[in-house]
């Protein structure tokens, strides 16, 4: 078949061998293909490169009737194309020690793959492949249905996932992205979802409207894009990310236990709805803040509850699901049965200082530097880099903003971090979840 | 804790043989060089010290790897080494919380990434920091090598915490299987125990011990420092030197194990009962270790067997829908550990049937052994995972980490040599060698139906 010219939008030229660590919007070279938004990278690893992209079909893009859909569509993916079958495509990347995975989360389809240098033109091309033209063999779908249950009802033994769906059903309203359908309706809508729906799902979400794909490590840019003007000419469609309504805050504390039999721990879950997303103003003061409270072992969590107290092996507090849309703040923690109560009044006599005080300016100052020190190493992997750039555009944020981070963090003031916790966050008014056996709720 | 995944730990030979070559600083004895790494022994006091130096990003990673793990204990201390491990952040006369330089404060102000695990064979320390701070670190690692605060009111907060990382496991009914598994395919070598202990050895093992334990293994001719990424060579084993050239070697030869695990002449089955929703079959069987001349064609063996939709387990079990996943991979350890299958239960599977394929199969590589096709997808993606086991520092010096408690670093570079020389016939060779039944430990975790939950929202 005789291929379209690609259509090339440069948004930016300078490609160099090596991109340092400083100054990745330098060396990327972002452009448009197809209607994608490709970003590429040359570092100095040799032979590996990482690619990860998304495409707004993620779970929340179920419709009400089904809310399963994009989970199994996704699961379609890497069970056969109109071409060639799941084992061909698995003897491919086999011999290659390639790896292309795709999987959802609440607002996208996350493609994560990685390979090695020579064998990237192929890589590129399957997963345009599997995007644009997967088999839907019905044979496929019958056995997709039983195992995305098999791995729920799996799910169902573990207290963190538990925890976490409890919690997003409790902090986001219906309607709200980062709100996860209960393991009763999503096992419902699996065993009832059809092929068609299926497609119709696929049809309508999947395209180049909003996918973003970004490529790092050992690669040639010029050669990325014409490969990608290659294998995704032609292709149309898709669908914007969603914006919702923001969540709003419950107006008073709300307990929920979840009880599962025969647990020796306990995963707690203690939070509201932030209604920021991740470039809003306060969003990283309030990120700064959390830290102070809940992040690593000199956080007040862990040097109190843990290391004073030694009522949990882990605790934090920090803000998540907050990169497409309006996200959460959460302290996470884990607790014996019978040292829980002890355990919620530790965290508590934290929270409430915390929130009431504020944080230091010894705790500012050292959190900068946790900040900006963790960033940076974060940018000497592959993934790392690659999974930066793409949390960058997909909250809508320039590139740039990759190499002024340090500058956004050493010019926060403690009156800004202070000011965002008592401004975004409500102890009084927070939901709390218990998975696990949890004391008094046993039936003898 | 986790096992070694596999071939994640490699370098390409040829890809790190331009790096930098070997070089002479007074006080330090170049043992080797292989893959681009070199080799030194400080002459004070013994440490081994591995440099590879990569300067394409401002990051470097340096950890320290005691050869003392779960393997030392013996009953009254299992789980030990982890706690201790634990203790070992609490800080000494030079650096602690009070003084506002604790090894905690410090890497956290300047956004280290940093921890420590202990395993089966070993326990490391380590943190990937910016290069500037390599020297504040290195002065903190080196300095609770011997000079570590070790107090009971320190002891006894975090004995609940280690609690507690045991309860998170017994969380798991897999992870509480696997325990079960080893203790019953391992009567009399240690790694009959897991590393995190029997939960009363845990709460009960005193602040003495523990001293005893540190007195007898923390010392530099016990240790490896690895030091990976943005450094100049010459420079970096002058901080050495200046930091752990003052530790005299140990007092006494540090204690070896020398416990043989009896053979093995009938298989062994083991159960856990307890809440929950899906099954689980593990069959293992007793394997050599890491270092053994068949550990390669073992490991190609459990990829071909379990490793993505290619492998037989896949095919068998997976894509019929009786099993969730199936995992199948040797040991990778000092001594002689187990081949171990995972087979996950999806629902309305039975573990009397997922058994029976799982032992069919193994009988069809024993007798017809395993294509060439095969061996060439394994070690295509062990040639690739080589090579994604060198982005960034920290991956490789957690690889080699592996190999050092294993008992030879130089493993981390002719380990992959020695799997691109794997046959077929060499993998029906292992499977039929070591693949006994009569070595075999089989295990089901059997789900019971949870009572039905009493407790409402509030």
């Amino acid at each position: 078949m005789k291929h379209l010219l690609p259509l090339l939008t440069l948004t930016f030229t300078l490609a160099s061998a090596t991109a340092a660590l400083a100054g990745v919007a330098d060396n990327a070279v972002r452009q448009k293909i197809n209607g994608l938004d490709v970003v590429s990278i040359k570092t100095g690893v040799k032979d590996v490169v990482t690619i990860r992209g998304t495409l707004a079909a993620g779970d929340s893009r179920s419709p009400d009737s089904n809310v399963a859909l994009a989970d199994l569509a996704a699961g379609l993916l890497d069970k056969g194309t109109t071409t060639r079958d799941k084992f061909a495509i698995a003897k491919v990347l086999g011999d290659a020690g390639a790896t292309i995975n795709f999987g959802t989360n609440a607002s996208a389809l996350n493609i994560n793959a990685k390979c090695l240098r020579a064998d990237l033109p192929m890589v590129l091309g399957l997963i345009a492949e599997q995007l644009r033209t997967p088999a839907f063999s019905p044979e496929e779908f019958a056995k997709l249905k039983k195992q995305v249950a098999g791995l729920m009802k799996r799910s169902l033994e573990d207290t963190d996932f538990r925890a976490n769906t409890s919690y997003v059903r409790a902090v986001y309203p219906l309607g709200h992205p980062n709100r996860d359908a209960s393991p009763e309706e999503y096992l419902a809508a699996v065993d009832k979802a059809t092929l068609d729906e299926v497609k119709a799902f696929h049809k309508e979400f999947y395209g180049p409207a909003a996918m973003k794909l970004v490529i790092v490590g050992d690669v040639d840019s010029a050669a990325v894009s014409a490969e990608l003007g290659k294998v995704f000419a032609g292709w149309t469609g898709g669908s914007a990310q969603a914006r919702p309504a923001r969540a709003g805050h419950v107006d008073a504390a709300r307990e929920q236990d979840v009880f599962m039999a025969d647990k020796t721990n306990v995963t707690l879950l203690w939070g509201q709805a932030t209604q920021l997303r991740y470039g809003e103003p306060d969003a990283l003061a309030l990120r700064l803040g959390t830290a102070a409270l809940g992040s690593g072992f000199t956080g007040r969590l862990m040097a109190n509850v843990r290391d004073k107290e030694g009522l949990t092996y882990g605790i934090g507090s920090f803000i998540s699901n907050d990169t497409f849309v309006d996200g959460d703040w959460r302290i996470s923690a884990n607790f014996a049965p019978d040292l829980l109560s002890k355990g919620i009044a530790s965290t508590k006599r934290q929270l409430t200082e915390w929130h009431d005080k504020g944080i230091t300016a010894h705790e500012l100052e050292s959190n900068k530097g946790k900040f900006v020190g963790s960033f940076k190493l974060g940018l000497s992997t592959t993934g790392g880099m690659a999974g930066q750039i793409l949390n960058t555009l997909n909250r809508d944020l320039p590139l740039s903003f990759i190499d002024e981070f340090g500058g956004k963090i050493n010019a926060l003031t403690l009156e800004q971090v202070n000011g965002s916790i008592k401004k975004h966050l409500n102890p009084e008014a927070m939901i709390m979840i218990k998975a696990g056996t949890i004391p008094g709720a046993v039936t003898k | 804790m986790l096992k070694r995944s596999l071939a994640i730990t490699a370098l390409l030979v040829s890809a790190l043989a331009l790096r930098a070559a070997a070089v002479a600083v007074e006080g330090f004895t170049l043992i080797k060089s292989l893959g681009g790494i070199d080799e030194y022994r400080l002459d004070a006091n013994g440490l081994s010290v591995l440099l590879l130096s990569d300067r394409t990003a401002p990051v470097a990673t340096f950890m320290v790897t005691y050869r003392v793990g779960s393997r030392n204990e013996v009953t009254g201390t299992t789980g030990a080494t982890h706690l201790l491990e634990h203790l070992m952040f609490k800080g000494s006369p030079n650096f602690n919380r009070a003084k506002g330089n604790s090894i905690d404060q410090f890497l956290e102000s300047v956004g280290a990434q940093y921890n420590a695990t202990t395993y089966l064979d070993r326990t490391n320390y380590y943190a990937q920091v910016g290069s500037e701070h390599l020297e504040g670190y290195m002065a903190i690692e080196s300095d609770r090598l011997r000079n570590l605060w070790l107090h009971e009111d320190d002891r006894r907060p975090e004995m609940t915490v280690v609690r507690n990382e045991f309860e998170i496991g017994e969380n798991d009914p897999t992870q509480a299987l696997d325990k079960e598994i080893f203790a019953a395919a391992f009567q009399a070598h240690p790694y009959h125990h897991s590393t995190i202990g029997w939960r009363s050895d845990i709460e009960k093992v005193s602040i003495e011990k523990l001293r005893e334990f540190y007195d007898t293994f923390y010392w530099p001719d016990n240790a490896t420092a690895t030091i990976i990424g943005d450094f100049d060579p010459a420079a970096a084993l002058a901080l050495v030197k200046k930091y752990y050239g003052a530790y005299p070697k140990a007092p006494k030869p540090i204690p070896q194990v020398y416990t043989e695990e009896p053979e093995q002449t009938g298989p062994r089955r083991v159960m856990v009962q307890r809440a929950g929703e899906l099954g689980t079959v593990g069959v293992s069987w007793k394997s050599p270790a890491g270092s053994h001349p068949d550990y390669p064609a073992l490991q190609v063996l459990g990829m071909i067997m379990g490793s993505g939709k290619t492998s037989r387990f896949y095919r068998a079990l997976t894509d019929k829908n009786l099993t969730t996943s199936v995992s199948s991979e040797p040991g990778f350890f000092h001594d002689p550990s187990l081949f171990q299958v995972y087979a996950n239960l999806a629902p309305n599977a039975t573990h009397e049937a997922v058994e029976k394929i799982i032992l069919d199969e193994v009988t069809k590589v024993k007798t017809d052994g395993v294509t060439d096709a095969e061996v060439a997808t394994a070690l295509g993606k062990i040639r690739a995972s080589t090579a994604y086991g060198r982005d960034g520092s920290f991956a490789i010096a957690s690889g080699i980490n592996e190999d050092i408690a294993t008992g030879d670093w130089t493993l981390f570079i002719t380990l992959d040599v020695a799997l691109a020389k794997v046959t077929a016939t060499d993998v029906k060779r292992v499977a039929n060698l070591y693949l006994d039944h009569n070595k075999s430990t089989t295990g089901w975790f059997v789900p019971i139906v949870a009572p039905a939950a009493p407790a409402a929202a509030k």
